[in-house]
């Protein structure tokens, strides 16, 4: 559980999010007619979005439904803070994000990370003895959604919200950065961890279920 | 896991060229790379049918992430919850929670 009776819901978002202000929140009542028309239009086209990510960062419903309730709540008091015409999603699931952080006892985790391309080098060994062992072809084989659904769950933060983020909500590096709050090289490193430590999982699944590998090595 | 560095790639028999397809796949597959690395890349791949093999590994892998993108959608629970903490607030839209993401 995340604990979300410690959510602060009357905090602003970020030093991001305040330079966002515009208009400032609603004066008249047009202003707020204007304002619930645009969240409508803008933001609740998004809730599915926004609970199937809750739902990877918390990997439990009731935790996720909470996280979706307060993302939203906090998205239309700050509304004010939305610049029309940006991407609503990517700031929808900034919120979501800090929500998700706030309500942990440890809120921005700290790692510490190897370059990126040297995951990207293990990967390479991670096929290579994939393949000598008759499972190249595992992900084209066999529907793996379920295990790699798992394996995404089990992955620690922030290697998970990278892969969440870029691989699965097709975000660009540059709008997951926006979200986690860190440089665009950060997110790489963190996508390229997260990738290896799938595949390593998927490998290890593989090899301990016995699954009936292809003729081994054949493709070279 | 330790990664290898890139003699230890060329030690094990990968052509530098190769050993560049392991170390920027994902660049590559991300659309991240310079238009001249990727067409480095490409001509590569072209021509090596390792490196192919293990570009379609890598594109399979990265397919079927993505896949889980679909199927999820916020519980009809929750959009009632939600619809009441928007009206507790005052927001004249809360209706619209309750319709889902098709009527609004």
């Amino acid at each position: 559980m995340v604990g979300l009776a410690a959510l602060n819901s009357s905090t602003t978002e970020s030093a991001a999010d305040a330079a966002r202000a515009h208009d400032g929140p609603p004066a008249t009542p047009a202003d707020v007619e204007r304002r619930d028309a645009e969240f409508a239009r803008e933001a609740l086209p998004w809730i599915d979005d926004v609970y199937r990510f809750a739902l990877s960062l918390t990997r439990d419903e009731s935790d996720a439904d909470d996280v979706v309730q307060e993302t939203y709540l906090r998205a239309y008091r700050s509304w004010h803070t939305f610049i029309p015409g940006t991407d609503c999603r990517r700031w929808l699931f900034t919120i979501c994000r800090n929500v998700f952080l706030r309500s942990r006892e440890r809120q921005r985790p700290t790692v510490d990370l190897e370059d990126g391309e040297q995951d990207a080098l293990a990967a390479g060994t991670v096929y290579e003895a994939a393949r000598e062992s008759g499972y190249g072809d595992l992900y084209a084989r066999l529907d793996i959604g379920p295990a790699l659904k798992d394996a995404i769950g089990e992955l620690a933060e922030p290697f998970r919200s990278a892969v969440i983020l870029v691989d699965v909500e097709d975000l660009s590096y540059e709008s997951a950065a926006e979200v986690m709050g860190v440089p665009i090289g950060t997110v790489r490193s963190r996508l390229f961890r997260g990738r290896r430590l799938l595949q390593e999982k998927l490998a290890s699944l593989a090899a301990e279920y016995g699954l009936a590998p292809t003729s081994a090595g054949s493709d070279r | 896991m330790s990664a290898p560095p890139r003699n230890q790639l060329e030690a094990m028999g990968l052509s530098a060229s190769c050993a560049d397809v392991v170390r920027h796949l994902w660049d590559y597959l991300d659309d991240q790379l310079t238009p001249d690395g990727a067409e480095r890349l490409r001509a590569h791949m072209a021509s090596c049918t390792t490196c192919r093999g293990y570009s379609d590994y890598q594109a399979c892998f990265l397919e079927a992430v993505a896949k889980l993108r679909t199927g999820t959608d916020a519980p009809s629970s929750l959009r009632d919850r939600l619809a009441a903490g928007l009206k507790s607030e005052g927001c004249s839209c809360w209706e619209a929670v309750k319709k889902g993401k098709d009527a609004s």
